[in-house]
């Protein structure tokens, strides 16, 4: 099979983007590619198309197929997702512009004309071997972060806890005996420790681990909720500084999630003040399984979705 | 299997079975090592001569890298190989990092861990920290 493929200025090539409507506000959408799914190498050039230059070049960096694979999957998820959800203007995946942050957090450049005002779109993705997953919020920023639940860690997991997590979080890991129950806890709060300086825009670099720690608190919240609707209200996950710990940074809210009995999914949301974010209201959450161009699967509310953390509404 | 054209990229087939799209450097990797700390790198006039790391410092990254991601024995892994394109996620960033703090006896803080891209860098790195460490 040899498949010619040269970049082209329209997309009459490609099938149209089913449009969606924007999250509301506190809610989140998140996508998720299989990439054991995408088996079609039409398809797969199909979305080569898609990308800028400079991210075909990323992706020929990648060393072996199954890397360049992902990497291709990853930018095609961003830039299809994106463009599919209907804002004032007509988004053509192609033409989407990136940019990073001073600290490399990616986001979308928006068309400076002068009628134009940009949408208040944010997005994260997140990718390991098995999945690759974009999240998507209005209003206000996001960060999430997967790990596929059987991933061995090589160190010692008390020693790298102890070197780059907060006492706290040492003292909780230390406690569990059962090493397959810590090496999971492990897993997830380091998820979740992601996904929050994701959300802030700065990285690992930027917010030490060691300088907050994240934990699970018990819910006191009694959700009002439409008939229907399923919310989870298991325990509820908090983050605080580790130097002033009743000082509790509390403008941000988290979903640990299991998806497809495969994958641990953190997500950190900014609190949105406008809708009343004081109150501890539930996070809305849609959860799609997709193929760009191909299909979604909605799979909230269904076993693909196992809420483990977190206020969610389902 | 992957393809490179100019500013295109195609996919010819996928298979089971990925072949490397690089050569492997069994055999001289230690002069292709000491061959890039000579070279200019580019876009910039920095001279590798004197601050390149040891081709043992970097073959011992390449040995922890190599582990780390579970790579096989035969993936060319050089100075110049970025961890993300190696298949390196944040985790494994972190995980190779303390690896290195452990074999070297180095403290690498936060921040330094946005500058190692790559293997040299890493390798650059331990080297000026263990400087600093004997002074």
């Amino acid at each position: 099979m040899n498949i010619r493929c040269f970049p082209r200025k329209f997309s009459s090539a490609l099938p149209p983007l089913v449009p969606l409507q924007l999250p509301s506000p506190m809610e989140t959408h998140l996508w998720y590619i299989l990439p054991n799914e995408v088996k079609s190498v039409a398809l797969l050039n199909q979305y080569s198309e898609l990308l800028s230059p400079c991210e075909r070049e990323n992706v020929n960096r990648m060393g072996g197929d199954q890397l360049k694979k992902r990497a291709l999957l990853a930018r095609a998820l961003v830039r299809t997702t994106i463009a599919r959800y209907q804002t004032n203007c007509q988004m053509n995946p192609r033409s989407l512009k990136f940019r990073k942050n001073i600290y490399g957090k990616p986001e979308v450049e928006w068309k400076n004309d002068d009628n134009f005002s940009p949408p208040p779109l944010h997005f994260n993705i997140s990718h390991t071997s098995s999945m690759i997953a974009c999240g998507v919020t209005v209003n206000v920023p996001i960060g999430i972060d997967v790990e596929g639940k059987q991933r061995k860690i090589k160190n010692d997991i008390i020693a790298f806890a102890q070197r780059y997590f907060s006492p706290c979080e040492v003292k909780l890991l230390t406690a569990i005996s059962d090493s397959e129950i810590q090496r999971q806890e492990f897993i997830k709060l380091w998820t979740l420790k992601e996904a929050y300086v994701k959300a802030l825009g700065k990285g690992f670099s930027a917010v030490p681990f060691k300088t907050f720690t994240i934990r699970f608190k018990a819910s006191t919240i009694r959700c009002f909720h439409l008939p229907g609707n399923s919310v989870s209200e298991a325990s509820e996950v908090i983050v605080e500084s580790s130097d002033d710990p009743k000082n509790l940074p509390n403008n941000w809210q988290f979903a640990l999630l299991e998806v497809a009995a495969s994958h641990y999914v953190a997500i950190c949301t900014e609190k949105d003040k406008i809708v009343g974010g004081e109150a501890n209201r539930p996070m809305k959450l849609t959860v799609r399984k997709t193929i760009p161009f191909v299909e979604d699967v909605c799979v909230s509310g269904t076993d693909a979705v196992l809420v483990l953390g977190g206020i969610i509404e389902q | 299997m992957a393809s490179i054209t100019g500013a295109s990229l195609k996919f010819t087939s996928l298979s089971n079975s990925f072949k490397q799209t690089q050569v492997p450097l069994r055999g001289i990797s230690v002069n292709y090592v000491s061959f890039q700390s000579h070279r200019m790198q580019p876009g910039s006039l920095r001279f590798r001569v004197s601050c390149a790391a040891k081709p043992e410092t970097v073959d011992k990254v390449c040995e922890i890298v190599r582990k780390q991601l579970a790579l096989p024995n035969d993936s060319s892994i050089t100075g110049e190989s970025k961890f993300a394109a190696l298949g390196a996620d944040s985790l494994d960033t972190v995980e190779i990092v303390m690896g290195l703090e452990e074999e070297f006896g180095i403290s690498v803080e936060e921040e330094s861990a946005q500058s190692i891209t790559t293997v040299q860098d890493a390798a650059d790195l331990i080297e000026k920290l263990r400087e600093k460490n004997s002074a």
